[in-house]
């Protein structure tokens, strides 16, 4: 079971570090509480590990860089991101069914067994990322989620296609968009719901999924029980959670979160001058090649003639990366890394490099991923006002003793 | 306690806890039921004028980390924040109150332009 959840009382109160420490200094600060001081603003919510708080109404959880060590993402520690306060918290299997509707032959009702018996099961392993992860990196700095990289994970789903199931509701000619829709809702009638839509032809993508299981086990409900889209190599905006609701629409969809919110800028770098103002927009949609130096941390020491393993990961929008290089010499010569096993297009793939350092200093690492359609990651910034696709080529300050 | 400048709190009832440390995502063979129950959590914002507005309206719709996990932002920026809530996400917010917040949001959170 892991740690004990750390007890509380209503009196009780589990602070960023910077409070713990200026109440420690009034002698205030609870004995329990000094524990929390370390791992600063953590907090353990249901089902999950200790993680990053960023919002508590709706939820919204980061996933500490640690966890990142590990190929697969564990379920309790994976990130959580709602948009609406008023998330699901109980689910009864024998009332919850998957309506298909709209534009369609048949009107589908399915429950959880229908999605586990009458679809093909199907495993696939997939980077789940937020569109906004990294976006406290934004300079100017944008509002928003202010996430750290920990807005990602990499998880194995398992789940039905998505393109079987609106090929037994039949799909009817003329066609555009199909939208999905969850058990959130929103705190007042004039909050838009969140609900999505892709375009008819990218929703019969057979690497769709409809998810009833991460990793093995039941969806979390914080992601998304009892069934989520999948939709690998494309940002998480779109992996609906709790899902309820799929509709197809011979109109294009109109609704907010689509049309007016989660769009980038419409060019190649999705990018603006930095605090410049959008012109043309688009949804956000693939995401594009990230790679991290998840060992050493940033600010480690190590010893001058003694091999440091580097270690880290990469991915792309559902590529598949070709080469991951390293450098430690903040960008002047490259080497390339070992790439571990690869569990398919959309898992990230995890890389090792060897480094001796010869001579005492700060040394500036640097890792570059390119995915398999030569899509690699930029040196400078691109900034976009929503704070979306942060990519850039990553650093780690090391000093060599 | 009242002086101090407190940030962030999250409380979160011990029988909260204890309910959720038996929840897993796979113990659907027992029941069809499967819940969770959420922490509750509390937010106390740095004193000055238009805490109370800032505290009730705000708070109908989000918790107010959305507040205090941003960065330092300049008095445009909280501006299009406030009227984007208001115009765009639906929130309830009369006009003058707007002002109040938009004010409030600019000097306790803002970047001083």
């Amino acid at each position: 079971m892991g740690d004990p959840i750390i007890k509380f009382t209503r009196r009780d109160f589990l602070k960023t570090a910077g409070i713990v420490a200026g109440m420690a200094t009034l002698g205030e600060i609870p004995g329990e509480l000094l524990a929390a001081v370390d791992r600063k603003n953590l907090v353990r919510f249901p089902e999950k590990t200790d993680m990053i708080l960023l919002t508590s109404r709706p939820p919204q959880l980061e996933t500490p860089m640690q966890y990142f060590r590990e190929l697969i993402t564990p379920n309790d520690a994976l990130f959580v991101r709602w948009h609406i306060s008023q998330v699901p918290t109980s689910v009864d299997l024998k009332e919850w069914r998957l309506k298909v509707s709209g534009h369609t032959d048949n009107v589908l009702q399915l429950s959880m067994d229908d999605l586990k018996t009458k679809y093909e099961k199907v495993t696939m392993t997939a980077v789940i990322q937020c569109s906004g992860n990294s976006r406290s990196y934004f300079e100017p700095p944008v509002a928003g989620g202010e996430w750290q990289n920990g807005a990602m994970g990499n998880v194995t789903w398992t789940g039905a296609r998505l393109k079987d199931i609106l090929g037994e509701a039949g799909v009817k000619p003329g066609a555009v968009d199909v939208s999905f829709n969850g058990l959130d809702i929103p705190p007042l009638p004039s909050v838009p719901d969140l609900v999505k839509s892709l375009p008819v032809d990218k929703a019969l993508d057979a690497d769709i999924l409809v998810a009833y299981e991460m990793n093995g086990q039941s969806l979390l409900m914080l992601n998304g029980f009892p069934a989520r889209l999948i939709v690998p190599g494309w940002f998480a905006t779109y992996w609906v959670k709790a899902l309820s609701d799929i509709t197809v629409l011979s109109e294009p969809f109109e609704g907010f979160w689509v049309k007016t919110a989660y769009r980038i800028p419409d060019n190649p770098c999705a990018c603006v001058a930095p605090g410049g103002k959008v012109e043309k927009s688009i949804p956000i949609n693939r995401m594009n090649t990230r790679s991290f130096i998840i060992d050493p941390e940033e600010g480690t020491s190590v010893k001058a003639n003694k091999a440091v393993a580097l270690k880290g990961i990469a991915f792309s929008g559902g590529y598949g990366i070709r080469d991951v290089l390293v450098s430690i010499d903040n960008g002047k010569t490259w080497n390339e890394t070992q790439l571990g096993k690869n569990l398919g297009k959309y898992s990230w793939i995890q890389w090792t490099y060897s480094w001796l350092p010869k001579k005492k200093g700060k040394y500036t690492l640097m890792v570059r991923a390119t995915d398999n359609n030569g899509e690699s990651q930029p040196f400078d910034p691109r900034w976009n006002p929503a704070g979306y696709m942060r990519n850039i080529v990553e650093k780690v300050t090391v000093n060599v003793l | 306690m009242k002086n101090l400048l407190i940030v962030a709190a999250f409380v979160m009832l011990a029988s909260t806890s204890g309910n959720v440390q038996g929840q897993s995502g796979s113990d659907q063979g027992k029941s069809s039921v499967h819940s969770i129950t959420m922490p509750v959590t509390e937010v106390t914002l740095k004193p000055g004028p238009g805490l109370d507005k800032v505290s009730s309206l705000c708070n109908i719709c989000h918790s107010l980390e959305y507040i205090t996990m941003q960065p330092a932002l300049p008095r445009a920026t909280w501006s299009a924040e406030v009227n984007k809530m208001v115009k765009v996400m639906g929130a309830l917010i009369n006009e003058e109150d707007a002002k109040i917040i938009t004010e409030y949001l600019s000097a306790e959170y803002g970047t001083g332009k």
